[in-house]
């Protein structure tokens, strides 16, 4: 008897009523890949609503032929596209399919994974793999791949800078650090071609999200046997995802084409995408000039986009998500006086500050912006640091500093880069001026010099700007703020609740419990500022009328490829010039 | 290399005076004679200041200049406003009545932040090159002069330094002694050198050879005061032609270097960072870019025209 | 003659060293480290990692040493694997990308050489004279207008204005024109200068009157007698000119998407990547050497007294 598969908007809805009822996420992937496997092909994430829709009188393009670039993607030759041996070799990711992928949504979802689940307490997760996963030479792609793949990227010969990232695995660390020789102790075995289990150090509610990311994609190991680091070269390259890389001109341009063995291949409509190797210099020119037809754009072009008739509707904004904030260093005087740091954050006038970006920064009351897991919304932590003049001058009462006056000379340290981030910087001065009388003087440093010091605390005072790697609180607290770290802690500032909610966070698997904790430390680490959040990076990208395809979030947003979701090749369909 | 914009750092000087001058008689002491008029004697330099106000097009560019060094002296008297005054309702504003010239992406007004640039661009300017004539003449010269062993290292030492990796040591030097305007000058001018050394060399490498120096030599005048009197002023062309593209060239170095986090810190204004960040704008805000650009080429011009007329008028065979 | 040349040559070889051994210290010498990964949020490596990675690199030796490596690797043209792009050789990358870059400054500098010296010519001719301001004026311009504000106006008026070129890319020879006339603006208007300058003291000269007395009409004057003195000055130009826009620049090759290796003179030192910083220098002292080495050879053809 044919079972119907459930169609994925149906699941959609049901994650919507179970999180509503208080089921939190590891217990819908539970009832999520319980109700998949009940269907034929399994789970397939994307919703069936997204074939080509096409409007009155439109047909699909004869040449389903997309050209990205531009603005910032591929800027630079990658350095490979071996994700699993070098998460940042900014090589491409339409090329690999992993367990998990993240959704528009950012909600991690099955993908070569039909299936997960894991015990009682999330210690112990179980991958069942789909039967259909292949490779691109049409050789199975099974648990053991993965299996090795994920050793691989823990092993420490292979000097990967990212590997800190599997250290929930047990036996991870130790293997890294070469304190045992080999992997045969590391928590990660194919217990057949199609069952992955996973033993964790512990209950780690959010490893579904981890599995989901860049970081655990899986590498073909008789290329990476044969042709050693140039196995990702158009010539040898094996890979499990949407898209096989056809053409690879160094410096030049990279051709990607339809995999024909990929699991979802009836899906994509795109047969061939051109990404030509675009430096940031050129600018919007090339989209204008129709040699691209989907291009993010820089702070120069948007404006003139957006005004012209012509362009108007093509410009879209899209969620990347990042925070500009501000970090007084608690060890160096006038910041070593909380009632100081609160006088700043009152004096910063967010909503004036973002304009001199130009669209690309919109103000930001926390770390996690809004629409993302954690973002926090709660009027009680929004009035903590709210922009208040008065308060901020009735701040300095008491402090050496009263009235301001007395300011000893305060240095702004920041790293150079664009996006806006000089003009945000300068404003931040200008506010901070004319609000609390405190006259800064703006380093803008080297890339790597800055980091240098930053590392060691030098800095009086730092403008930064992160950005999101995977969309969990855990990156972007424990991550950035976590006092206990021995090394590569960005500031000086430890608090010790604030460390516990952030342990707690960790720990648990209830949902709703964890983002209890990390609003807490939110309120805990801007009552106590340690650090002031400025603004959420906005990001701006164009897109020609003929691409179609382009998924929206939630909130309505339009997406395209970032650090979290890279599906956005696969749903894209081409339509036949009006 | 391929950093700073024009010529990619070649800071090219001029190769030796061709055969313009055979015996050279006429370099040391003209005498300047008029028809009916008593005979008056005059020393090389009071000729050359006679020549020079004749010239009208290196008198006005001379005149602009001195308006130029006038500004960046009394930018706080000149400017409207002060060039860290932000206004964040008129951003990015085209020209108006308000804003002779625009606003910029803080909405400081562009007319006074040029004003101030000018400071910076000056002092950045002829800082360098300041610098890199002190360096690069001599070396050029002695090693040109004492020829033999002496040329063959120094040339030597000439060809190693300039494929320096200038953009490294900047960032050397900065972090070790801050940033700051007069560091900036002192890193470009310690790497920029190179080329007035080689055309230095080649100048006085020609005109050694030449009999005024043997007469000069003959009559007694020591090394030191043969390169002086004699053979520098007659290396002059090359040189001063060089000092006039320089300073547009170390303007366009410190914006270059400022792209990658060593420039001139912000709020700062500068030439050359408000021509290199404005570049991303000059199809939306124009002014931004242009203005700028504008300042540069007038001061460059300035330059030329006034560096080409002294220059002419040390020359004593043009008249 | 002979002597000089062979000589010349055999001191290339402690030439190079020397720049190899100031290049190799300012770069162990500059804050800020290769083995600190450049992306946005990364940690910077544990200690282990650290000392894994610098091993890798051979960054764990003591400086003497490891300079002493890579002289005797060089030597056989080994620059190890790039730290940036992990997986290619520097040598790899070089070999793509420097005759690119050599083909471009080539085309550039012949433009620039053609247009400075006609424009030069003119204004020395013509001194104070309508075509000298035009002349003077067009080569200031070439020169104070940065080439990546040049680069935009060209591809405004000709990619889109007017649609005759691509607005980037190394295709075909259409592609070559705008980033051809960019890059050679700057050194027209500087040839133009010097041209003009040198072209001025030459036709003064006792000798230039002499040819006009014996009878010879203007042209020969102009060509024969007096251009040839006049090129000294700007065959010492040409010699570094050529090695800077032979190994690319930078803003010309990255707003015309030029597959060339003008990007590595900034992206090598911004990325600490040591092993590409020595091959670019390398390559850059060594062009230099040589048309440093033209150079010379030719004084000694346009100038007979200049005697080595």
């Amino acid at each position: 008897m044919k079972i119907p598969r459930i169609p994925d908007a149906q699941l959609d809805l049901l994650a919507e009523r179970l999180s509503a009822i208080g089921v939190g996420r590891r217990d819908f992937l539970k009832v999520a890949a319980g109700l998949a496997t009940l269907g034929a092909a399994g789970f397939n994430a994307r919703p069936a609503a997204a074939a080509p829709k096409l409007g009155p009188g439109e047909k699909l393009a004869k040449d389903q032929h997309l050209r990205i670039g531009g603005g910032g993607w591929w800027q630079n030759d990658p350095s490979s596209h071996d994700y699993n041996k070098d998460l940042y070799c900014t090589g491409v990711a339409a090329l690999w399919a992993g367990l998990m992928k993240f959704d528009v949504n950012f909600q991690p979802v099955p993908y070569v994974a039909s299936r997960v689940a894991s015990n009682a307490d999330g210690s112990v997760w179980t991958f069942t793999i789909r039967k259909d996963s292949k490779w691109s030479d049409g050789s199975p792609c099974t648990a053991k791949d993965f299996e090795w793949s994920w050793k691989r990227q823990m092993d420490p010969a292979s000097k990967n800078p990212y590997s800190s990232y599997f250290y929930d695995i047990k036996g991870a660390e130790p293997f890294n650090k070469s304190k045992v020789p080999d992997a045969s102790q590391v928590g990660v075995v194919a217990k057949d071609d199609w069952t992955l289990e996973v033993t964790l150090e512990g209950p780690r509610g959010y490893f579904p999200v981890l599995s989901a990311y860049l970081a655990a994609l899986p590498a073909h190991r008789p290329s990476v046997e044969k042709h050693g680091d140039k196995w990702t070269e158009a010539a040898n390259i094996v890979c499990n995802g949407p898209f096989t890389l056809e053409a690879w001109e160094h410096n030049k341009v990279m051709v990607l084409r339809k995999n024909k063995h990929f699991i979802g291949a009836k899906d994509v409509t795109l047969d061939k995408v051109t990404i030509p190797i675009v430096p940031l210099e050129s600018g919007a020119l090339p989209y204008e000039n129709n040699e691209l037809d989907l291009s993010p754009l820089q702070t120069g072009d948007l404006k003139r986009l957006r005004d012209a008739p012509a362009t108007k509707s093509q410009v879209f904004r899209y969620p990347f998500p990042g925070t500009w904030y501000l970090l007084p260093q608690v060890t160096k005087p006038p910041f070593d006086n909380v009632k100081v740091r609160r006088a700043v954050a009152h004096a910063i006038d967010r909503e004036s500050i973002v304009r001199v970006a130009d669209g690309f920064a919109i103000p930001a009351h926390s770390m996690i912006p809004p629409g993302f897991p954690g973002a926090v919304d709660d009027k009680k932590i929004r009035d903590i640091q709210r922009f208040d003049p008065k308060a901020a001058m009735a701040m300095l009462k008491g402090t050496p500093y009263e009235g301001g006056r007395n300011w000893p000379k305060i240095t702004l340290t920041m790293r150079q880069e664009g996006l806006g981030s000089k003009p945000l910087a300068e404003a931040v001065q200008s506010v901070l001026l004319e609000h609390l009388n405190m006259k800064t003087d703006l380093e803008v440093q080297e890339q790597r010099v800055f980091r240098a010091g930053l590392w060691q605390h030098n800095y009086q005072f730092v403008w930064i700007r992160w950005f999101m790697d995977y969309p969990d609180p855990h990156n972007e607290y424990f991550d950035t703020f976590y006092g206990k770290k021995t090394e590569g802690k960005r500031q000086a500032w430890v608090n010790d609740a604030f460390d516990k909610e952030l342990e707690l966070g960790r720990d648990t698997r209830d949902t709703k419990k964890r983002m209890a904790n990390y609003a807490k430390a939110e309120e805990i680490m801007q009552t106590d500022a340690g650090y002031i959040p400025v603004a959420w990076v906005a990001r701006w990208a164009a897109a020609k009328p003929t691409v179609r395809g382009l998924e929206k979030n939630k909130l309505g947003e339009t997406v395209v490829d970032g650090n979290i979701y890279v599906d956005m090749l696969p749903q894209i369909y081409m339509v036949e010039k009006a | 290399m391929g950093l700073s914009t024009p010529a990619s750092g070649t800071n090219v000087t001029a190769g030796p005076r061709p055969l313009a001058d055979p015996d050279g008689i006429r370099a040391p002491l003209p005498v300047a004679v008029e028809a009916g008029a008593e005979l008056r004697s005059s020393s090389l330099w009071r000729d050359a200041i006679r020549r020079l106000l004749r010239n009208r097009l290196a008198m006005a560019g001379g005149i602009v200049v001195a308006l130029l060094c006038l500004i960046a002296i009394f930018a706080d008297v000149l400017a409207p406003r002060p060039y860290t005054k932000t206004n964040f309702g008129r951003l990015n504003e085209a020209p108006t009545r308000d804003y002779l010239l625009g606003t910029d992406q803080l909405g400081r007004d562009l007319l006074s932040r040029m004003i101030y640039g000018a400071r910076v661009s000056m002092l950045v300017g002829l800082g360098a090159q300041i610098i890199v004539v002190s360096i690069g003449v001599p070396i050029g010269a002695l090693s040109g002069y004492l020829g033999g062993r002496a040329d063959l290292f120094l040339t030597r030492f000439i060809d190693v330094m300039y494929a320096f990796p200038r953009l490294l040591f900047v960032i050397l030097v900065m972090s070790m002694l801050g940033a700051g305007l007069t560091n900036i000058f002192i890193a470009i001018g310690l790497t920029g050198w190179v080329g007035i050394a080689r055309q230095t060399r080649a100048q006085v490498l020609a005109i050694k050879e030449k009999e005024f120096v043997d007469a000069a030599r003959g009559l007694g005048a020591g090394f030191a005061r043969l390169l002086s009197r004699h053979i520098l002023p007659n290396a002059m062309t090359p040189i001063v032609v060089a000092v006039t593209f320089g300073i547009p060239e170390a303007i366009f170095t410190e914006a270059a270097l400022s792209f990658i986090g060593v420039g001139i810190n912000p709020p700062t204004p500068s030439w050359g960072q408000m021509v290199g960040e404005g570049q991303q704008y000059i199809r939306s805000y124009w002014h931004l870019c242009v203005f700028p650009s504008i300042a540069i080429a007038v001061t460059m011009l300035a330059f030329t025209f006034f560096g080409d007329g002294v220059r002419d008028a040390l020359d004593p065979k043009m008249k | 003659m002979v002597q000089y040349v062979v000589a010349r040559l055999l001191w290339l070889i402690p030439t190079i060293l020397a720049m190899a051994l100031v290049t190799f210290l300012v770069m162990h010498a500059t804050p800020g480290s290769p083995l600190d990964p450049i992306a946005e949020g990364a940690n910077p490596l544990p200690p282990e990692a650290q000392k894994v990675l610098a091993k890798h690199y051979g960054l764990d030796k003591p400086l003497w040493h490891q300079f002493g490596i890579f002289v005797a690797k060089a030597a056989r043209g080994d620059f190890g694997f790039s730290f940036v792009y992990k997986t290619r050789t520097v040598a790899e990358i070089l070999r793509e990308t420097f005759p690119i870059s050599l083909f471009l400054g080539s085309m550039a500098l012949a433009l620039a050489v053609a247009g400075g010296l006609t424009l030069g010519i003119l204004a020395a001719v013509y001194q104070n004279r309508g075509w000298d301001y035009v002349s003077v004026s067009l080569a200031t311009v070439g020169v104070a207008v940065p080439n990546f504000v040049l680069a935009v106006f060209l591809i405004i008026l000709f990619s889109f204005v007017v649609p005759l070129f691509p607005t980037g890319g190394w295709e075909s020879p259409r592609t070559w024109v705008l980033p051809t006339i960019t890059l050679a603006a700057a050194p027209m208007g500087i040839i133009a200068r010097f041209t003009r300058a040198s072209m001025l003291e030459v036709i003064r000269a006792d000798y230039t009157l002499t040819a006009r007395a014996k009878g010879l009409s203007e042209t020969p004057v102009i060509f024969k007698h007096a251009l040839k003195n006049a090129l000294i000055p700007i065959v010492t130009l040409l010699g570094p000119m050529f090695a800077a826009v032979g190994t690319g620049s930078f803003f010309v090759e990255s707003i015309f998407r030029v597959p060339g290796m003008g990007r590595f003179f900034v992206q090598s030192m911004t990325g600490r990547d040591y092993p590409m910083i020595m091959a670019v220098v390398l390559t850059y002292g060594v062009f230099l050497a040589i048309m440093n080495l033209a150079v010379d050879l030719a004084y000694g053809a346009l100038d007979p007294r200049i005697r080595y």
